[in-house]
């Protein structure tokens, strides 16, 4: 059997409970992103363009909108006699009878997969970010230091390092990265402004034996338990260093503004220039239309992708498949997701709804006319927002409410479940 | 009784369509790009698939690479698997001549065998270069209740255009009682669609009778509404043979009215993305911040930063600040430079408009192009792939510029009304 140097394993469990309403039926790693595809995408479409063709999606948070995304993994080009993408949920055996219970743990619950390859390094990586990179470069690195680990980072602001896991750099080589002097796991008062990417290449005897004696923790997660753990032994640790887009969007804010970042006279980020794939079988949207632009639509600054129509005016916006925006309606700075129906004359301002609601005539969802949002409203799945309903800035509705839980003006900032 | 899913289709997908001149100058008619994302097989096709038919033979002949593909496995209209299928079927040298197929019916008749080895009670024959949505198994469920030989699709059209078609006179239980192949003088209003529900003994026999019968509508039609039980089969709906660059452009159009009749979306018309390879995965579209669209079709992956009006736009497509896209046809990953004005145009693939330059000039709609006056009267422009017209360069009504007309074969700043540019640069 021909063997891949090199095995990837994709962290997609997580939920992410600040993205609150949008992660209630997926992972954070299925959410819908850039008009047409998912999170889950960049971390494959990397996969795809630096030639790593074998595998692994670890899941359990509500797998069936991932499993249904990846599909074959036909998408990616990774179906084939050496090519795969395989998804390892939890199991009960005869030895073990839990979920999931970190990623660490997932990895090991799994590491006859991962020994089956007999890789020459193991690439873990998060599902949940937006970026662009060549895992080459970083493997070279790896390869060149002969390190038990290396690990991608990027310079993030200062007031916001306490958010990641936080590497202390020598300047080793200079731009290209250095070796890990010391690493904090979400420090109070970081000492560091280099955060963890979540992309990570272990040597795998390291990894194996790192996971070997986690086992006996009470936390089974990379960052806090099994780097740290690295670090404690002396380990060869190196960082390599990232210095392109990062889009981290663990809340609603920032999951709008990376929606935002999209868009603008010189993106920032560009997904044909990045070599961007998605499974077009999922939800169908291979089989969409062209854009329909009807008679006295507006369409600024926005993406909208094939199954749409728009009568209405659209400014700032992105729109995935199969919206319908009818006349009168003004959808603006908004995310709106697969087959939303948005009726005559509704405002959408700074919205992000989920896939299948329909908006009555004359809705009002965010800041008044005439005002810019600050905060963004989200609007859970699956629901008819009845005509003239007003939905304040910065309100939350629930998915899937019942006909008799809907009101005639829903607060700024309520949550209506 | 074996249901009608199980009848045998075969489609002959192998016509020149040399009335739509340059876009059919390196693919056969069915393979033409429609309607944005589409070919104009896939509305035969999907057709095909959604009447629950499952095995497809496509006869080629005249330039069937970019058709053959666009079907690749069949996968796109779910055609694979143990009990379906798409063959595609080229002409073969057999053993005693070697010639092309000479009409519909000797294209048939040279797949006998296909017939042979695909036992079913009724074989489907249609036309893979018509823009229609179908129900076939409502049709062989027709033909089988009137007892028919044959069943003829047939529509009214006005009497004007009759001359195109193959004419039938029916009796009041449907069944047609007299035929005329393209009749100067029409009799009747009712045309033939070019869709055939065969009884399969009945069809191989008529192939079997005289090899010098070629052609359904001139020999094996006329022959069997003399002999035997033809019936039409009364067809409403939205049908357009699209063999012209008018009717082309005009079935175009009809999907951005909305009262046409034609929705490729709610047809469930599917087509081949992987036949494109890395084009399927196309983002959405871009809109700039001063773009001005109104009444178009525009597919993924285009970036609108001018103004489009009442046009269809293929898959990547550019149009740039201060450019404008009227009435016309962008076949992918055109770019219309700044301020370049486009109006009832039709452009193959990858041409590139320079800046200021004007395609469809002047009032001249009903001067006919001099090389091919039938072909464009009534204004359309014709761009062949790949032409690159430089910056400022004026080009005027039911002109043609030549496939891979690169910026410097363009010797003049401006090509009149009428006038076709070969790929040297001449101008005649």
């Amino acid at each position: 059997m021909l063997k891949p140097t090199t095995l990837a394993m994709i962290l997609a469990g997580g939920r992410v409970d600040e993205l609150n309403v949008l992660t209630y039926y997926r992972p954070k790693s299925a959410l819908p992103f850039g008009g047409f595809g998912r999170v889950i995408d960049f971390a494959l479409s990397n996969l795809m363009n630096s030639g790593i063709e074998r595998v692994a999606i670890l899941s359990q948070y509500r797998s069936y909108s991932l499993i249904n995304h990846i599909g074959t993994g036909a998408a990616w080009d990774m179906l084939g006699r050496n090519r795969g993408i395989s998804i390892l949920p939890p199991y009960i055996g005869s030895e073990q009878t839990n979920w999931y219970r970190g990623s660490a743990d997932a990895v090991y619950r799994n590491i006859d997969f991962v020994q089956y390859y007999e890789p020459e390094q193991i690439l873990i990586l998060s599902g949940d970010h937006i970026y662009k990179m060549d895992y080459q470069h970083l493997i070279a690195y790896h390869r060149e230091k002969d390190a038990d680990l290396t690990m991608g980072v990027i310079r993030v602001r200062p007031d916001q390092a306490h958010r990641f896991g936080i590497a202390a750099l020598d300047d080793e080589d200079g731009e290209r990265g250095g070796r890990v002097a010391s690493y904090w796991e979400k420090p109070q008062e970081p000492e560091s402004d280099w955060a963890s990417l979540t992309v990570l290449c272990f040597r795998p005897e390291v990894m194996y034996r790192l996971l070997n004696e986690n086992q006996n923790d009470d936390s089974f997660e990379f960052g806090r338990d099994i780097i740290t753990r690295l670090m404690k032994a002396g380990g060869r640790v190196y960082a390599y260093k990232f210095c392109g887009y990062w889009g981290y969007t663990r809340t609603i804010e920032e999951y709008w503004q990376s929606n935002m970042d999209l868009l603008g006279r010189e993106p920032r980020i560009d997904m044909e220039k990045w070599g961007f794939r998605t499974n077009l079988d999922h939800r169908g949207i291979r089989d969409f239309q062209p854009v329909v632009i009807g008679d006295d639509a507006t369409v600024h600054d926005s993406l909208v992708y094939n199954g749409s129509v728009v009568d209405g005016t659209v400014r700032r916006s992105i729109i995935f498949p199969g919206v319908i925006i009818e006349k009168g309606a003004v959808v603006e700075d908004s995310v709106l997701f697969f087959n939303n129906h948005i009726g005559r004359n509704c405002r959408l301002n700074k919205v992000v709804a989920d896939v299948n609601n329909t908006f009555g005539e004359g809705v009002v969802v965010g800041a008044e006319a005439g005002r810019q949002a600050e905060a963004v409203t989200v609007v859970g799945w699956n629901n008819i927002v009845p005509d003239q309903v007003v939905i304040g800035e910065g309100a939350t509705v629930y998915p899937l409410l019942g006909s008799g839980r809907w009101k005639k003006v829903i607060a700024a900032g309520e949550v209506l479940r | 009784m074996i249901a009608a899913k199980e009848a045998l289709v075969l489609l002959l997908a192998g016509g020149v369509g040399s009335r739509l001149n340059i876009l059919v100058q390196n693919r056969a008619k069915p393979a033409v790009p429609f309607g944005g994302i589409y070919r104009i097989i896939d509305f035969s096709m999907s057709n095909v698939v959604n009447s629950g038919l499952k095995k497809v033979g496509v006869l080629t002949q005249y330039k069937p690479l970019s058709l053959m593909s666009h079907l690749g496995s069949g996968e796109a209209w779910d055609l694979t698997g143990r009990t379906r299928g798409v063959k595609i079927l080229p002409p073969r040298t057999g053993s005693k001549d070697s010639d092309w197929y000479k009409g519909t019916a000797d294209a048939i008749r040279r797949n006998i065998d296909f017939i042979e080895s695909n036992p079913t009670d009724e074989v489907v024959i249609l036309s893979g270069d018509h823009i229609y949505h179908m129900d076939f198994d409502a049709m062989i469920e027709y033909h089988r209740s009137k007892k028919a030989d044959v069943t003829v699709a047939m529509m009214v059209v006005p009497k004007s255009q009759i001359h195109q078609f193959g004419a039938g006179i029916t009796d009041n239980r449907n069944r047609i009682v007299e035929w005329e192949e393209k009749p100067k003088v029409p009799r009747t209003n009712l045309a033939s669609m070019g869709i055939y529900v065969f009884d399969r003994r009945y069809l191989l026999d008529s192939l079997a009778r005289d090899k010098k019968d070629v052609d359904f509508g001139m020999h094996i039609l006329p022959h069997a509404i003399a002999n035997d039980n033809t019936f039409a089969y009364p067809f409403y709906g939205y049908w357009r043979d699209v063999g012209t660059i008018q009717a082309y452009w005009e079935a175009n159009m009809d999907i951005i009215k909305k009262e046409s009749g034609i929705s490729p979306e709610k047809w469930r018309i599917r087509t081949n993305f992987e036949a494109e390879g890395r084009a399927a995965d196309r983002p959405p579209v871009r809109f700039g911040a001063e773009a001005q669209v109104q009444t178009s079709l525009i597919s993924s992956g285009c970036t609108i930063q001018g103004t489009v009006i009442n046009s269809v736009l293929s898959p990547g497509v550019v149009v740039e600040k201060g450019a404008i896209v009227r009435n016309s046809i962008l076949f992918s990953d055109c770019i219309v430079k700044k301020k370049a004005v486009i109006d009832l145009a039709i452009f193959d693939k990858q041409v590139e408009v320079g800046e200021g330059a004007q395609i469809g000039v002047g009032e001249g709609h009903d001067i006919p192009n001099r090389q091919h006056p039938k072909h464009l009267y009534t204004g359309i422009t014709l761009v062949g792939k790949g032409v690159g017209v430089p910056g400022g360069v004026k080009v005027g009504r039911n002109c043609v510029i030549d496939s891979y007309c690169r910026r410097e074969s363009f010797r003049e700043k401006k090509i009149d009304t009428g006038e076709t540019m070969s790929k040297d640069g001449e101008i005649s």
